[in-house]
């Protein structure tokens, strides 16, 4: 029965928004907006159990002392007193809290990002090598997309930005739409297998 | 060491040095260099100046965050500058916990410019008439899909929790039909969802502002219409720049435009990089 029943639901339910997506009678309509908000409400409440997950995983790690307990003590806090600031106090553009979030969030999300340039720089020089046709094709190509998109390209050649562009509109855009396809059947095949029960893996844990 | 095996074992330290060099220099030394206007960015901003003012809103989703800041940001500041300028209503929103911050910060930088600048209270930008921002919403897949019916019902209360049917621009803007192009702002794979739920079902216009890594992906979206236009990383915003300077929308060129001459530098220092280690390794190779 703890198995039967979600699927059961999961098989109604996806039938009827699948028949639902081809019938604009104000009933499917209406329908369609209830099962949506529906949707819209629990992915709220599985925000409500990612804190928890937060604190308990966290809250071990202090209780239990392990490696790096103290990050685990500063994110606990920094969470409770943001959520705070930001229950009480706002979350307007003057508030403490955007101000908290502008101040110490923006510069230390932006630091640890802008760190990845340094570390491309090094990995690109070290890996990029041109040990066969291909990756020297694939060297060729990057070269020419990165300084014909450059401000510059267009001074070393005045039709070097087109070519970038066309390596990105034809070669570039056949293999992406390939992909596009095939995770495009490979979804519909999935939706397919869950509607119908075939895949469980959803359901989580043994009977 | 002969000097070949050292074209190939140089010491990240200096690597990391000169990098550190090419992106400061230019903010010293400023190249002037112009940007090369891409057809997405000006197909993108040709629409825009198509929208006719005080009618129908534009959507824009502010879903990035700090550690894109300096691709996406400019973005919305200059597709807000010229949403404001031209009187076109603007509704915020995002589905990316993050958004809100960025989308904040945005509107007051622009809103605080065009009302300053105005010389009567109709020239100024009016919240809950000329702009609304509705907030963070969670389950964006089933967010998306159900504004096609009503967005009231998906942002019930805007950002700071005043309910949406007080506020004028939202009483007349029910549904996909009232919006003129949804413009997506975003280091993730939002604009996916747009095109398959907002653009294919209610067939709303659809624009992205992305960061360069992305954008490969989206180009067969630009082909086939799906997307009305496309930024792509800071050259996007900084071509979007260019044009809002070369229209008057404003006197300076903005962040982006200055970021790029950083980035154009450290992308022919990579490349140069690039090609010692290729010397290195095609000498070494000869060698053995």
């Amino acid at each position: 029965m703890k198995r039967t029943l979600p699927l059961a639901i999961c098989l109604v339910i996806g039938v009827s928004m699948v028949i639902q997506f081809f019938i604009p009678h104000p009933v499917s309509l209406r329908y369609n907006s209830t099962i949506l908000t529906w949707v819209i409400i629990l992915t709220a409440f599985a925000l409500i159990l990612a804190i928890g997950n937060v604190f308990v995983h966290h809250g071990h790690k202090i209780v239990k002392q392990q490696p790096g307990w103290f990050y685990s003590a500063v994110t606990i806090v920094s969470m409770v007193i943001v959520a705070i600031i930001g229950l009480f106090w706002g979350i307007g553009g003057q508030s403490l809290f955007q101000k908290i979030y502008l101040n110490i969030l923006s510069p230390l999300a932006a630091t640890m990002f802008a760190l990845l340039a340094y570390y491309m720089a090094s990995a690109a020089y070290r890996a990029f090598k041109a040990r066969s046709i291909e990756s020297f094709m694939l060297l060729a190509a990057a070269f020419i997309v990165m300084i014909g998109f450059m401000p510059f390209g267009q001074y070393i050649h005045p039709r070097l930005p087109d070519f970038a562009e066309w390596i990105m509109q034809v070669p570039n855009m056949a293999s992406k739409r390939g992909i596009l396809i095939g995770i495009a059947f490979g979804a519909i095949a999935t939706a397919l297998k869950i509607i119908l029960g075939i895949e469980r893996s959803w359901l989580g844990g043994k009977d | 060491m002969k000097w070949h095996e050292r074209l190939t074992g140089i010491d990240r330290r200096i690597i990391y040095g000169l990098l550190t060099i090419f992106i400061i220099a230019p903010f010293f030394i400023p190249l002037k260099l112009r940007e090369n206007i891409m057809p997405q960015t000006k197909k993108l901003f040709d629409f825009m100046e198509s929208i006719p003012p005080h009618e129908k809103a534009v959507i824009i989703s502010f879903d990035y965050t700090p550690s894109t800041y300096p691709e996406c940001h400019p973005m919305a500041v200059g597709l807000l500058r010229q949403c404001f300028k031209r009187k076109i209503p603007v509704i915020g929103m995002s589905f990316d916990p993050q958004g809100p911050g960025m989308a904040v910060d945005a509107s007051d930088y622009v809103l605080s410019e065009i009302n300053r600048e105005a010389a009567s209270p109709d020239d100024s930008v009016r919240y809950g008439i000329d702009y609304v921002y509705l907030g963070y919403k969670a389950g964006f897949e089933a967010a998306i899909l159900e504004m096609g019916e009503n967005i009231a019902s998906v942002f019930p209360r805007d950002h700071l929790g005043t309910p949406v049917e007080s506020l004028p621009l939202m009483a007349r803007t029910k549904n996909y039909k009232d919006i003129a192009i949804a413009l997506i702002i975003t280091a993730a794979a939002y604009p996916d969802w747009w095109v398959l739920y907002a653009q294919s079902r209610y067939g709303v216009k659809v624009a992205a502002g992305l960061t360069a890594v992305m954008a490969a992906e989206f180009y067969p979206y630009l082909q086939t219409g799906q997307f009305t236009g496309m930024l792509s990383g800071m050259k996007g915003a900084a071509e979007y720049e260019e044009l809002m300077l070369r229209h008057n929308y404003t006197q300076e060129l903005g962040k982006a435009e200055r970021g790029m001459n950083s980035q154009s530098m450290i992308h022919i220092l990579i490349i140069l990089f690039i090609i010692i280690g290729n010397i290195g390794y095609f000498l070494s190779r000869k060698k053995k």
